[in-house]
């Protein structure tokens, strides 16, 4: 029996050592694994395009930077129907894990920069057969993620900077604002160099010098370094930029999707409706087919036709029309701004105005809806293949004019000239000759300078995303600056001081990383 | 049938046979030496049947002999007068019987108190419950025979100890189950064996041809499955045909059911809070609010709309049989579940062939299960919309897209969703296919050596068709093109076995060894197609792909994995009074990198039968067994390739002109190349004892247990850029410790009355001992995980009633007499400063409470007098608290949701202390991580009482039938609880987030009538 035994225990032992080891080893090829990707330029340069491709969010410049960049400012106020998006653009912030407009433009700036972080660590890796491409794909890549960093902290101030690709582990160090500013100065200062002045008509959307610098002058700006605003805004104006940036003739080509890519425009967002499916990579990240287009017209269209999660506030109006053109109009920049209750006697020669179809309804009453980014589709679709221009040459023009009365004791001729461009285009006379403001004192003392430009800006940029950025520049965390804002916007009467200026960090994010703490007074 | 199984009944045979040569030799040798007497009589069961095949032995002079029951119960038999007759026939307690002067001896043999030498399955191979060294439930066919659902996991519920089952509610969708609390962070199913082949779930396979479950919950008992048994085992075997002329058994069910409602305002009373919430906003001076809304006059209630009476139909037909050499069981089975939510359904066929049998040395078995199956799905979760929408809402609106209301900025500023436009608009029809089977051949030597081949097969193929009509269904929906959509998943899953088995006694050595090697495969396909614009004939769509005119996409992927291991295992008992099992087990997995592959896993168990002992002396006291053990099972359940990061390819961007869309790729997910296998040790000591004639049982043990190396889909930073699901870690460590007593009695009262209870308890606690990324704490947005504590604990705002008026505001400081919360106005929120720092801040959440039950109880309650049946089931947690998502998204009309009846908000002139004013368009008050929405969620449930009643043999011979039985089932029709939820018990949304009820689905509450008879 023992033998038995013994055959049937060999036996099996030759069965058992069929089963090799190596029927464990199984490969993924539904896609290409990181260890055999970066070896390229065409990897980089498809790691670029993903880059690009975090604009079409809706934490980003899909959806929600409107909402949220517009709605704190006091030129816009959102009366939504979704009560915690609302309320978010009035201060009150109550749950700080609020997706759509903290936790999804916090995660997905983050993703982008992830993007070009991954570029920028790879690129070195790889041998270019032409290494000024290899400095533009550079270039491209540090000016997207200053970029980023660029509105994270105009939103939130104290971010941790992530410069390297992440690992899964991170616990990233928070930085003051003051710091993420000298980051994003470091990297465009550099992109600067490796960008190439201009794009052929097949990569418009890809970064020049021109926005480098227009990007950089507003970081500088912001981080009150006039000087080296100054160097940058002079480039654009009287330097190399002068030979290919100019003020449009018509205001209303900035917003137009039938005049992209003009001279007025020193970077833009480029948007598509190549993809017309009902979802973007946001809800479906992994599905090529997502959306190329923005929601922008869908977000701020007035109830009942969009999701008027923003409209403009209707001193602005009143504004606009304190002051009559040359030729005895109103200021054509109201026009091309905004939908408003007379509208119509307003501008006579646009008699029948409709909106997306629509004319003017009566329920409306008072209120002031955003025209700047609408396009004649009838009726209004989801998304649209509108353009956005972020960095505009009358921006520039009234930055430069900024940061040289700022260098200066009364603002130099200079400033003076670069404000009257701004609206000369539009038909108001300059300044000096203006019927309601004060030019002789505008042009002679500073203070008064930068007083008016703070109204110039707000009625040449309404709803363009920057009146945020200007009025922390000009630093509303004061009582006075405040109570002047409360009377145009009632939403600052839940301001509170040194602590609305910034948003609250996503929670979870400072519950998470010891290394992180949520912004003072959250 | 499991091998040991066979193999017993076969030595039972041929000992009969032995027996019968050996009597019947015995009686032609017999010579009339003594006074002897020729006694004759029928001997008949319990319900009065004749019993054929009986032995009867006597003992005369050192000699024995004895006859057996002829076909029709009788024997006839010449003994010596005072002699003893024993009749003894399987399955029945034997008798003995002094023979006196009568010549007729009429027996009743006694079914026998079978439970000592109950056989339970332990993984390849099976042992006498009495010898049982680990923590295994085990669960008959007699006790899911009447549970009111096609699920397995479902039936099972509160039938045994420290397994928790919670269903899902849907029509068709599974329960998910777990065994002595949380073992693991990523994946706590347990591991499903059919009939010997691996399965993530029950695979739905037929509650009726079941015979029986066993739940190995600790380390010794699933040790034999090593890697992959780290939150149990559940060992599911099908019924087997018995030796016998052909058994026809027909079940069917009928089973009505419906689900719990919101008890919601309806339009009238709606409007009248909506308004009082408007014109507080006003006064507020909420900025954008001016005047009340323009109600819609509808007056819908969506929850009517929605639900409806479900109905479950069940029918099953069995056929059962065989002969010494071959057996067979084959069943049908037909399941309709018409669905209590609108449009949904589920529709199921399943065939069984079971067979067996043996020739020799050689014995083979073979089982097969195949079904089909056919579910409309839901769209969305109804019971979070039936709240988020007004009810001045009309269900149809000619003037939308589609045909259905919504909201409207003007006359309901609501996103509330419309579930019928949802259900009606978006049509998924998910039919699915499994084919399951194993087949074994078996070579046995000497009684003593079985070596086993099995081969198991399982191939699955699901279609999901859907439809997407054109229309809309929320104020502000995208104008999403109609289309279609299919997808498709097939995998086949293949397991070769290798098994040898040693079963020796030596004396009173009795050794058990098994040995063996295995080999698992499997290999999913995916893939989807999407197709805009289906071509419509007046409103029908037709959904045909070719009949799709728009752009078509489509998508697929692969998925393999495979392991090898290796297992053995000793069991070993002496004088059937020291009991020792060993096991061994060493497996390699694809899923883990090539370096951390193989993990290797041991337990060692030790018991001992006190009760036969010599110096045991403790007569009501028929079995004592202490056992204890220790063991080390692992984990490796995460997906094919977790270890590896990857590129994706899907952004796209646009640069220069429109058209020019170009082509992204980077790595989106961050992933961990390190992992490596999760090892969970545990201790486990227990007893087992039965007393009084064994008619009570107990058993009751501590175990301790203790995760390594948690394999966790650790939520990682967001500004780490990940994206897609956070990456798989081997995250710190997990304890649970936990007690189990179960308690059974069984008695008889007289020849017609039976009665029998069980209890059984549970208590479990978890403890965490290290987190992932070297962290201490995880947040969620409601609970909090800290090292130390057990897994999220409730962190919220506690909230301290309601500001009852402006002084109160004011008098409500911190500890440097700072105003909390200065803006606040009577009927606001008092919140706790918990830092007291002044402010109201995310520094000012505290614990508040445990989601972990102290306590979970099982009762079981029969009881049968003469052909009547009464079973009584139920069970509870409690202790833990519930975060009620229904109360916190009704909130306080904040966003012109919907509300239930009776809530009495603050007002001035009714200032209570518990529900703060209304205000439209301010969510300070209805925030949802404040305490107020937390509750005691303690339950104590009735789930089933079944009255069944058998129809005696002699009424239904007449007709050919051998038992007809009917019974009628109440279903979670008790429950009590201080929930105010639709229901205590509801799956649970993560595990740092348990105890959320967010809006989850209710249970159904049913009545079932069922028949079944057997001819």
């Amino acid at each position: 029996m023992k033998k038995i035994i013994i055959y049937i225990i060999c036996g099996a032992t030759t069965l058992l050592t069929s089963c090799d080891a190596s029927l464990l080893d199984i490969q993924n090829e539904n896609t290409l694994s990181t260890g055999v990707f970066w070896k390229t330029e065409s990897d980089i340069e498809a790691g670029l395009v993903a880059t690009y491709a975090m604009f079409y969010r809706q934490g980003t410049w899909t959806r929600n930077i409107y909402t949220q960049m517009n709605g704190m400012a006091d030129d816009g106020v959102s009366y939504a129907g979704w009560t915690e998006l609302n309320e978010y653009t009035k201060f009150i912030f109550t749950d700080y894990n609020f997706s759509e407009c903290n936790t999804k433009i916090w995660r997905e700036h983050y993703t982008a920069i992830f993007r070009a972080n991954q570029v920028l660590d790879n690129i070195g890796n790889v041998t270019f057969t032409n290494e000024s491409h290899k400095n533009d794909l550079i270039g491209q890549a540090e000016f997207l993620r200053a970029f980023y960093y660029f509105y994270m902290t105009v939103l939130w101030d104290n971010v941790p900077l992530v410069l390297k690709t992440s690992s899964a582990a991170d616990k990233p160090v928070q930085a003051t604002a003051d710091e993420v500013l000298t980051q994003i100065e470091a990297d465009l200062e550099d992109a600067f160099t490796k960008l190439p002045s201009t794009r052929d008509s097949e990569n418009t959307g890809r970064p020049t010098k021109g926005a480098a610098y227009g990007l950089l002058a507003k970081a500088y700006m912001q981080h009150h370094k006039w000087e080296e605003a100054r160097k940058c805004l002079e480039w654009i104006v009287d330097g190399e930029g002068k030979n290919y940036y100019d003020l449009v003739s018509n205001y209303g080509d900035n917003f137009s999707n039938k005049t992209e890519n003009n001279k007025e425009a020193l970077y833009e967002i480029h948007f598509s409706l190549a993809h017309r499916v009902g979802f973007d990579q946001t809800d479906n990240y992994l599905d090529p087919n997502a959306q190329l287009g923005t929601q922008i017209e869908m977000n701020q269209a007035p109830t009942g036709i969009g999701w008027n999660n923003i409209e403009a506030r209707r001193w602005l109006v009143d504004y606009f029309k304190r002051e009559r053109t040359t030729d005895g109009k109103y200021d054509e920049r109201l026009f091309y701004t905004l939908w408003y209750d007379g509208a119509a006697t307003d501008f006579p020669e646009h008699p029948n105005q409709l909106i997306y179809g629509a004319p003017w309804n009566s329920d409306w009453g008072n209120r002031v809806f955003i025209k700047k980014y609408s396009t004649d589709a009838l009726p209004l679709y989801y998304w649209n293949d509108n353009n956005f221009r972020s960095l505009r040459y009358a921006d520039m023009l009234l930055l430069y004019a900024e940061a040289l009365n700022e260098l200066n004791t009364a603002p130099p001729a200079k400033a003076i000239e670069c404000l009257n461009r701004v609206r000369n285009r539009v038909k108001l006379p300059n300044i000096q000759n203006s019927t309601y403001y004060n030019g002789t004192q505008i042009t002679t003392n500073k203070d008064a300078f930068r007083e008016h430009l703070k109204i110039e800006r707000a009625l040449e940029l309404a709803m363009e995303c920057v009146r945020w950025i200007d009025l922390k520049r000009w630093n509303i965390d004061d009582e006075a600056t405040l109570n002047e804002l409360k009377t145009r916007d009632s939403d600052f009467n839940n301001f509170i001081i040194s602590k609305s200026i910034r948003m609250p960090i996503p929670q979870s994010e400072v519950d998470n990383n010891p290394n992180l703490n949520q912004n003072n007074q959250y | 049938m499991k091998p040991i199984q066979m193999y017993k009944e076969r030595q039972a045979v041929n000992k009969k046979l032995h027996w019968l040569i050996i009597s019947i030799c015995l009686l032609m040798c017999s010579f009339d030496l003594y006074a002897q007497i020729n006694v004759t009589g029928t001997v008949k069961d319990n319900n009065g049947e004749t019993l054929p095949g009986v032995s009867i032995l006597t003992k005369e002079d050192g000699r024995t002999h004895g006859t057996t029951t002829d076909i029709n119960g009788k024997y006839e038999l010449k003994v010596n007068q005072g002699a003893i007759l024993e009749f003894s026939f399987i399955g029945y307690a034997t008798q003995k019987v002094k023979v006196g002067n009568a010549n007729v001896i009429n027996i009743t043999l006694e079914p026998e108190n079978k439970m000592l030498d109950e056989v339970v399955v332990i993984g390849y191979g099976s042992v006498k419950k009495k010898d049982l060294l680990g923590s295994i439930s085990t669960v008959k066919e007699d006790a899911l025979a009447e549970r009111v659902s096609g699920n397995v996991v479902e039936a099972m519920r509160g039938l045994t100890s420290g397994v928790k089952i919670t269903s899902s509610g849907q029509p068709g969708s599974g329960a998910t189950i777990n065994i002595r609390g949380l073992g693991s962070l990523t994946n706590n199913n347990p591991l499903f064996i059919i009939d010997g082949s691996y399965a993530g779930s029950e695979l739905g396979v037929n509650v009726e041809d079941i015979e029986s479950i066993q739940i190995l919950k600790d380390a010794s008992s699933a040790a034999i499955y090593g890697s992959r048994a780290a939150n149990g085992v559940v060992i599911i075997t099908t019924k087997q045909g018995k030796e016998g002329a052909l058994k026809v058994k027909f079940d069917s069910q009928i089973t009505l059911s419906w689900l719990p409602r919101y008890d919601l305002m309806d339009a009238e009373t709606y409007k009248i809070y909506d308004n009082r919430a408007y014109d507080e906003a006003i006064l507020a001076g909420v900025s954008g609010v001016t005047k009340r809304q323009n109600h819609y006059d509808g007056n819908t209630d969506w929850q009517e709309e929605m639900l409806g009476t479900g109905v479950l139909q069940n029918y099953n037909v069995s056929l059962s049989g065989g002969s010494k050499t071959v057996k067979y069981y084959a069943s049908l089975n037909r399941m309709a579940d018409d669905g209590a939510l609108l449009n949904t359904s589920y529709d199921k066929y399943g065939f069984r062939i079971n067979t067996s049998g043996q020739k020799g040395l050689f014995s083979y078995g073979e089982n097969l299960y195949y079904t089909k199956s056919d579910r409309k799905d839901l769209n969305g979760n109804p019971w979070s919309n039936f709240i988020s929408m007004p009810p001045t809402i009309p269900v149809y609106d000619e003037s939308h897209s589609g045909g259905f209301g919504y909201g409207d900025v003007d006359r309901a500023n609501s996103y509330g969703l419309n579930p019928v436009a949802m259900q009606e608009l978006y049509k998924s029809n998910n039919e699915e296919e499994y084919l399951i089977g194993n087949i074994f051949g078996q070579i046995s030597l000497f009684n003593m050596l079985e070596a086993k081949l099995n081969f198991a097969y399982k191939s699955y193929m699901g279609v999901t068709n859907s439809l997407r009509k054109k229309g809309n269904w929320t104020m502000g929906q995208g104008d999403d093109a109609a289309h279609l959509g299919y997808s498709s998943a097939q995998y086949h899953d293949i397991l070769i076995e290798q098994t040898y088995n040693f079963k020796h006694k030596f004396g009173k050595h009795d050794v058990n060894a098994l040995f063996g090697i295995s080999y698992n495969k499997f290999h999913q396909e995916y893939r989807w197609i999407t197709k805009l614009d289906p071509l419509t004939i007046g409103d029908k769509y037709i959904t045909s792909l070719d009949a799709a005119t728009g752009n078509t996409t489509a998508g697929g992927n692969y998925s393999k994995s495979a392991l090898i291991s290796y297992l053995g295992r000793i069991n070993y008992a002496y004088n059937d009074k020291y009991l020792v099992q060993l096991t061994a087990r060493r497996d390699g997995t694809s899923r883990l990198p090539k370096d951390n592959r193989w993990g290797d896993f041991f337990s060692a168990s030790l018991g001992w039968r006190i009760s036969n002992e010599e110096f045991f002396n403790i007569p009501w006291i028929n079995d004592l067994k202490i056992r204890a053990n220790y063991g080390t099972l692992g984990n490796s359940s995460i997906g094919y390739w977790d270890y590896q990061s990857t590129i994706n390819t899907a952004p796209r961007a646009v640069l220069g002109n429109s058209d020019n869309v170009l082509i992204g790729m980077t790595q989106s997910q961050l992933s961990n190349n390190d992992l490596v296998w999760e090892k969970k040790t545990t201790t486990n000591i227990g007893f087992d004892m039965a007393v009084l004639d064994s008619r009570l049982r107990l058993s009751a043990e501590y175990y301790y247990a203790k995760s390594k190396d948690l394999l966790v889909y650790l939520p990682i930073l967001m500004s780490s850029g990940n994206e897609g699901g956070s990456p798989a870690v081997n995250a710190g460590s997990l304890e649970n410790r936990g007690f189990e007593v179960e308690l059974g009695w069984n008695d008889q009262i007289g020849k017609d009355f039976a009665y029998s209870a069980s209890v059984n308890l549970s208590h479990v606690k978890n403890k965490v001992l290290n987190l992932g990324y070297g962290q201490d704490v995880y947040y969620t947005s409601l609970a909090k995980t800290e090292i130390g504590k057990a897994l999220g604990a409730w962190y919220l705002y506690k909230t301290e009633g309601i500001f009852q008026s402006e002084e109160e505001v004011q008098s409500h400081v911190n500890s440097k007499g700072k105003v909390i919360q200065p803006n606040a106005l009577p009927g606001d929120i008092k919140y706790n400063d918990y830092n007291d720092d002044g402010i109201i801040s995310s520094e000012d959440r505290q614990i508040c409470g445990s989601p972990w039950p102290k306590l979970e109880l099982g009762v079981n309650l029969g009881a049968s007098y003469k052909g009547f049946d009464l079973s009584i089931n139920g069970y509870g947690r409690f202790g833990q608290k519930i975060w009620n998502g229904a109360a916190a998204t009704a909130g306080d009309f904040a966003n012109n949701q919907n509300n239930f009846n009776g809530i009495v908000p603050w007002t001035q002139e009714h200032p209570v202390n518990d529900r703060p004013r209304i205000v439209y368009g301010d969510s300070r008050n209805s925030r949802s991580d404040q305490d107020r929405w937390l509750e005691n969620g303690s339950f104590f449930r009735l789930s089933d009482i079944t009255l069944g009643y058998t129809v005696p043999t002699h009424y239904i011979k007449r007709i050919g039938l051998e038992k007809l039985h009917a019974s009628v089932t109440l279903q979670n029709l008790i429950t009590f609880t201080g929930y105010s939820g639709l229901d205590p018990e509801f799956a649970d949304s993560g595990i740092f987030q348990m105890g959320a009820d967010n809006c989850s689905f209710p249970n159904p509450r049913a009545v079932q009538f069922a028949l079944s008879f057997t001819f």
